[in-house]
């Protein structure tokens, strides 16, 4: 498969205390989102911040990791609700650090179990590129549940 | 203090011919995007992506970061100027990011702005983050 390229850009206006930037999706899909280093430790007052867009991007990676490996067990899932949380940390000398990143998906699957979702749970963090990456520096936990559970068991 | 940022996803279906939504975030400031296995790996999209969501966040990062270095050597920007580009390989990964920054930034000069520029880029949280990265790129230029 071709090598893909994904861009983003960004304004930054003053210094980091009190200054503020934009943040742009070169699809289009987002636009100007307003940032600040408040925005980013403190309260987030409707502004984004950098953790919030990797939380973003680890869900959306994360929940096309698991349909794959569902798909791929032969039960494509009906739907997944997917929730990562990135904990941004002020570490000892001062500075600040991912420091985690927490999944959690609940899966709508017809004919599975918990032990099988567990399995490609496990597996579909292993795909996941965002994965294999944050672990550099944060401790990556994936925690999946059956919604419905059709087997009743 | 620890910080937490928060985003949930849909999904329906499987990878191939599924799709997904960001439905919401922490702090509300975008929400309800969609996303596909297409838009993530073929040129020409208007929806967002994991990769593009990580080039946003690399490039607010990083520019964060610079401006906290001018400040602190007495030199802070007017204003950066920054895009992050990062290129997925399907079936491996993430394989490069490219930064290029623009800055105005009065007193300082280019070879300085540029080791300002390498010094966020070594530090700031989400190049840490993305340390498994083989290949990030950094060109940094002064305007006017």
């Amino acid at each position: 498969m071709p090598r893909v390229q994904r861009s983003a850009s960004v304004t930054w206006e003053g210094n980091v205390a009190r200054g503020s930037g934009a943040i742009s999706a070169a699809s289009g899909a987002f636009s100007e989102l307003p940032y600040s280093l408040a925005s980013r430790v403190e309260q987030p007052d409707g502004k984004t911040s950098p953790e919030e867009l990797l939380a973003a991007a680890h869900a959306a990676c994360y929940s096309m990791s698991l349909a794959g490996e569902l798909a791929e067990a032969g039960t494509p899932p009906e739907q997944l609700d997917v929730q990562a949380t990135v904990t941004l940390d002020e570490v000892e000398d001062g500075s600040h650090r991912i420091v985690a990143s927490e999944v959690l998906a609940r899966a709508r699957v017809q004919e599975t179990d918990a032990a099988t979702l567990n399995r490609l749970a496990a597996a579909a963090s292993e795909g996941c590129p965002f994965t294999k990456l944050i672990e550099a520096s944060a401790t990556v936990t994936v925690n999946a549940t059956l919604e419905g559970d059709p087997d009743g068991d | 203090m620890a910080t937490d940022r928060t985003a949930e996803v849909t999904w329906h279906g499987d990878l191939m011919s599924g799709s997904g939504r960001i439905d919401s975030v922490t702090s509300g400031a975008f929400g309800s995007l969609d996303v596909d296995w297409r838009a993530r790996s073929e040129d020409g999209q208007t929806k967002t992506s994991p990769e593009e969501l990580i080039a946003a966040a690399h490039a607010a990062c990083f520019s964060m970061a610079l401006s906290n270095g001018l400040a602190q050597s007495g030199h802070p920007a007017d204003e950066l100027k920054t895009s992050a580009t990062v290129t997925f390989q399907p079936g491996e990964g993430i394989t490069k990011i490219a930064l290029h920054v623009a800055g105005k930034v009065p007193g300082t000069s280019g070879e300085e702005f540029r080791q300002a520029a390498e010094t966020a880029v070594a530090n700031c949280p989400v190049s840490k983050a993305l340390a498994g990265v083989p290949d990030i790129t950094l060109d940094a230029r002064l305007e006017g």
